[in-house]
């Protein structure tokens, strides 16, 4: 026994504690027993992933259906109004995902609505649109994201801001609010081209009529000429004309992002702060060539070269083109990145990119170290030139 | 020859510098990582504009190039200083008891002793006797046990014979009697979990001796930019990574750990594996039972799993001062009594939380965008109550409590809420999805004496298994990080011995 081992023994209260241990090994638990009890308890809240099948399909209009979801064999989990689901589909035998705002309230947590609006050549909300049949199932994430009412610090009056489908996440919201008769104002400006494009009409003013604390005005752009509505934009007038207390108030937007840019700036010219600005990334890829960053003297369809190291080791040389984002590219090449937000928030999509040069939107959150190593977030990784790229 | 020599399981703090010191030793590594990001505890996110610190709010025993600790030291081997850029805190902390105590301590002794002195003149000789100790304890214990004194015997160090193993409180009551100064020269009891009547006085000493010698630091761009760099480290030195890709079933034969199944069924075979995993998620999920001793269980089983944490994520949109905020550490208490300050920690409510509010601009201005702050708060809580709540009741228990501590904040410093631009919870149940450990558990078991090296050997049954992070010794960025360093000595000699057929 060594000098060591010695003065252990010798630490006053030493015997005490080793028989306090031995009392405690022989009357404590058996953690064999809890085999699988975390694994079971995370699941219930926030499962990895959702076998869910396709169990209605409502048609809203001419371009946009609702589906509605349930799940055999298990609970569907709660979640916060305003989230979303990542939806994974195998199209053309193409692996991708798309996140989409679940549009019903989770005060049932019997189905999840989602409502999926035509992207013009949306190479996912078509095929959602015009093959998928009631019976089909997908895989899709759990519950995800940020836009939320959060009850810390929006206080209770509520302005939302929505533009075409951008409608889904607060149609979440206020389903809930008012099903549950929250002490909340809420003043929904929905903003449309014309009323056929409007979804949700009837219900919206249904609910307007049995809640007075909510209100609704629809903003129609390019309005047909029996169109009941508001003409225009949603601008700093209609703003400052409808809500009185603008300081006091936390705004909401979803939307297409060129109706994302113009509301913020109206916003901001009325001194809201920041902080009182919540937006939902909800943006397409094709939207980063309007941003005042991308570089102006490069080509959308400039071919580039990807050169990509799996896991495995090997290399794979895929053809591309600047305009495409680097996470689609991989995907039409086979190859499986993990993906939620697909809009540069999440970091799921987060690839180290060893050589080359790509444009990030401002709206990609990369962590600061990440930068500094050449991780990027690929779903809105723009490749401005040849790159290699490492698949760990 | 099997596909690798070592499988590391978990990119944690242990995971990442065990892995590292292998591969820097010419071992064939392979590090698995559930994850699609290097770190467990030690990462960041971003919400808005802000990239929030999960984990590390002062790490110790780093120090500075002419007074190195032995973090430094350790994580010299892998390049890290040159690396990353570590930042000195000048404070240990402010410690608020709102309407009784406001003292902050400098990082040093003399600082620390003439602050508490001028607050408490009359039990000085106290106060400068006790710090006395800590030193003295401090070093007594580091001769025997880090030095390795070969002489070493009670006669020659009484100090530590006497103190290592005693509770602190009753090591302070020889000294002073003032709920109040044992509160102040206390409140670091968080950082291991166990109140001052329970924490053994060597955790303790050494806890003190560390930030006060050393200083505590902060890393700038967060504990993130270390694991990355760590991972890099292990990269460069031939060392393979896989993200998105846990570890299902830790493969055993005869007794021997002969490889590892992934989450997606590939079968990896090794000569020995390193567990970044809990001790308990190891043997029981990963190994399963018929390869564990009974004994390992009843070891297990001697332990309770320690707390988790209700934690604020809070991004500001003004600068710190403008709410009051002097101090990058801060201690907010609603009674001077650890023992109160531990009760709380087992029930929902938080109105009588001791908290942690750390703000890193204070000592890195970059922590945030100009004009903005970053900050933490930390309410130590167990999962038990948390688990049995319904998903409803679950959501809105997460709020409620949020609220509670934002308003214990507020009174402090007056405005926070006003000024919140982001905001993200965790609870304990957030900690267990994210960490996968039993409870959320931060600190892996209970620090209790009786858990300690000295009692249960970190030793495992399983031949070529080693445990590495905060389940097979003491918790918090230290002890985790160099926990791999011990983890690789060993598989390093197990490796020697099937090289020389044992």
């Amino acid at each position: 026994m060594s000098a060591r081992q010695d003065i252990r023994h010798a630490l006053k209260g030493y015997q005490d504690i080793k028989r306090e241990m031995e009392i405690c090994q022989k009357y404590g638990q058996d953690y064999r027993n809890q085999k699988g009890l975390k694994a079971t308890i995370i699941d219930r809240l926030h499962p990895r992933q959702l076998e869910l099948t396709v169990s209605e399909i409502i048609t809203e209009n001419d371009n946009t259906k609702t589906l509605r979801l349930t799940a055999s064999g298990r609970a569907l989990p709660a979640f916060l109004p305003g989230q979303y689901l990542s939806v994974s589909v195998q199209i053309d035998g193409v692996r991708t995902s798309r996140p989409y705002s679940i549009s019903s309230s989770p005060t049932q947590t019997a189905y999840y609505d989602l409502t999926v609006g035509r992207v013009k050549d949306g190479f996912v909300s078509n095929y959602l649109l015009d093959e998928v049949k009631v019976g089909d199932t997908f895989t899709t994430s759990g519950p995800l994201g940020n836009f939320y009412y959060n009850p810390l610090f929006h206080g209770r009056k509520l302005v939302f801001l929505a533009g075409g489908t951008g409608i889904t996440p607060f149609m979440s919201m206020i389903r809930t609010f008012t099903d549950q008769n929250l002490d909340l104002d809420i003043l929904l400006l929905y903003g449309c081209r014309s009323v056929k494009d409007a979804l949700f009409l009837p219900e919206l003013a249904q609910r307007v009529e049995r809640h007075p604390n909510f209100r609704f005005e629809l903003v129609l752009s390019e309005p047909d000429s029996n169109d009941q509505g508001r003409r225009g934009l949603i601008d700093a007038n209609l703003i400052k004309e409808l809500v009185d207390d603008i300081a006091g108030t936390t705004f909401y937007i979803c939307g297409p992002s060129a109706m994302q840019k113009f509301c913020t700036s109206q916003l901001e010219s009325l001194g809201v702060k920041r902080r009182a600005i919540r937006r939902e990334a909800f943006t397409a890829p094709g939207d980063v060539f309007d941003d005042p960053a991308w570089p102006q003297d490069v080509s959308a369809d400039q071919p580039v070269t990807l050169y990509v190291q799996h896991p495995s080791g090997e290399t794979v040389t895929i053809k591309t083109r600047v305009g495409e984002p680097v996470l689609t590219t991989l995907e039409k090449a086979g190859l499986i990145v993990p993906s939620a937000c697909r809009t540069g928030e999440c970091s799921m999509c987060r690839v180290k990119m060893t050589a080359g040069e790509v444009f990030q939107p401002s709206s990609a959150l990369v962590r600061q170290s990440d930068r500094l190593l050449g991780y990027i977030h690929t779903c809105r990784a723009y490749p401005l030139s040849d790159l290699t790229l490492v698949i760990q | 020859m099997t596909d690798f020599d070592v499988v590391v399981i978990g990119a944690g703090n242990g995971g990442l510098t065990a892995a590292a010191s292998l591969a820097k030793a010419g071992i064939r590594t392979l590090l698995l990582e559930r994850h699609n990001i290097p770190g467990g505890c030690a990462t960041s996110f971003c919400r808005g504009r802000f990239e929030f610190e999960v984990a590390l709010h002062q790490l110790s025993g780093y120090g500075q190039a002419d007074n190195p600790g032995p973090l430094r030291g350790f994580l010299s081997q892998f390049g890290i200083p040159d690396r990353c850029e570590f930042v000195d805190m000048e404070n240990l902390y402010r410690l608020i008891l709102p309407g009784q105590l406001d003292i902050t301590l400098p990082a040093n002794r003399e600082g620390t002793t003439q602050a508490l002195v001028a607050r408490f003149p009359e039990d000085k000789d106290g106060i400068v006797g006790f710090i006395d100790l800590i030193y003295r304890t401090f070093f007594e214990y580091a001769a025997v046990f880090y030095q390795r004194d070969p002489e070493a015997s009670a006669e020659k160090y009484p100090l530590m014979t006497q103190y290592t193993l005693q509770p602190t409180e009753q090591v302070m009551n020889e000294y002073f009697q003032n709920p109040l100064i044992k509160a102040a020269l206390g409140i670091y009891w968080g950082y291991s979990g166990v109140p001052l009547s329970q924490l053994p006085f060597i955790d303790y000493a050494t806890l003190y001796f560390s930030y006060l010698h050393w200083k505590p630091a902060y890393i700038r761009n967060g504990s993130q930019a270390m694991s990355n760099a760590l991972l890099e480290y292990i990269l460069a030195n031939s060392g393979q990574a896989r993200f998105n890709c846990g570890a299902k079933r830790i493969l055993v034969e005869d007794g021997r750990v002969i490889g590892v199944e992934t989450e997606h069924g590939d079968m990896i075979t090794a000569k020995a594996v390193v567990s970044n995993a809990s001790s308990i998620d190891t043997y029981v999920e990963l190994i399963g039972e018929e390869h564990v001793p009974e004994e390992q269980f009843k070891i297990l089983g001697g332990q309770t799993v320690g707390p988790s944490s209700l934690t604020l994520f809070v991004g500001l949109d003004c600068e710190p001062h403008e709410v009051g905020i002097t101090d990058t550490t801060n201690f907010i208490i609603s009674d001077p009594d650890t023992d109160k300050q531990f009760a709380s920690m087992s029930r929902l409510d938080v109105s009588d939380d001791y908290m942690l509010v750390s703000c890193y601009n204070l000592d890195d201005p970059q922590a945030s965008p100009p004009g903005t702050s970053q900050v933490c708060i930390v309410d130590l809580k167990y999962s038990g109550p948390w688990l049995t709540l319904s998903p409803q009741e679950y959501l809105q228990a997460k709020f409620k409590a949020a609220d509670g501590v934002l308003n214990r904040v507020e009174q402090v410093f007056p405005g926070f809420r006003d000024h919140i631009e982001e905001i993200e919870v965790a609870t304990p149940l957030t900690h267990m999805r994210y960490l996968n450990t039993p409870g959320g558990a931060i600190y892996g078991f209970d620090q209790y004496a009786k858990n300690s090296n000295f009692f249960v050997s970190p030793t495992s049954p399983v031949k070529g298994l080693a445990l590495a992070g905060a389940w097979s010794g003491p918790g918090g960025f230290q002890p985790s990080l160099m926990s791999g360093g011990s983890a690789a000595r060993a598989i390093k000699r197990y490796l020697q011995q099937l090289g020389e057929g044992k």
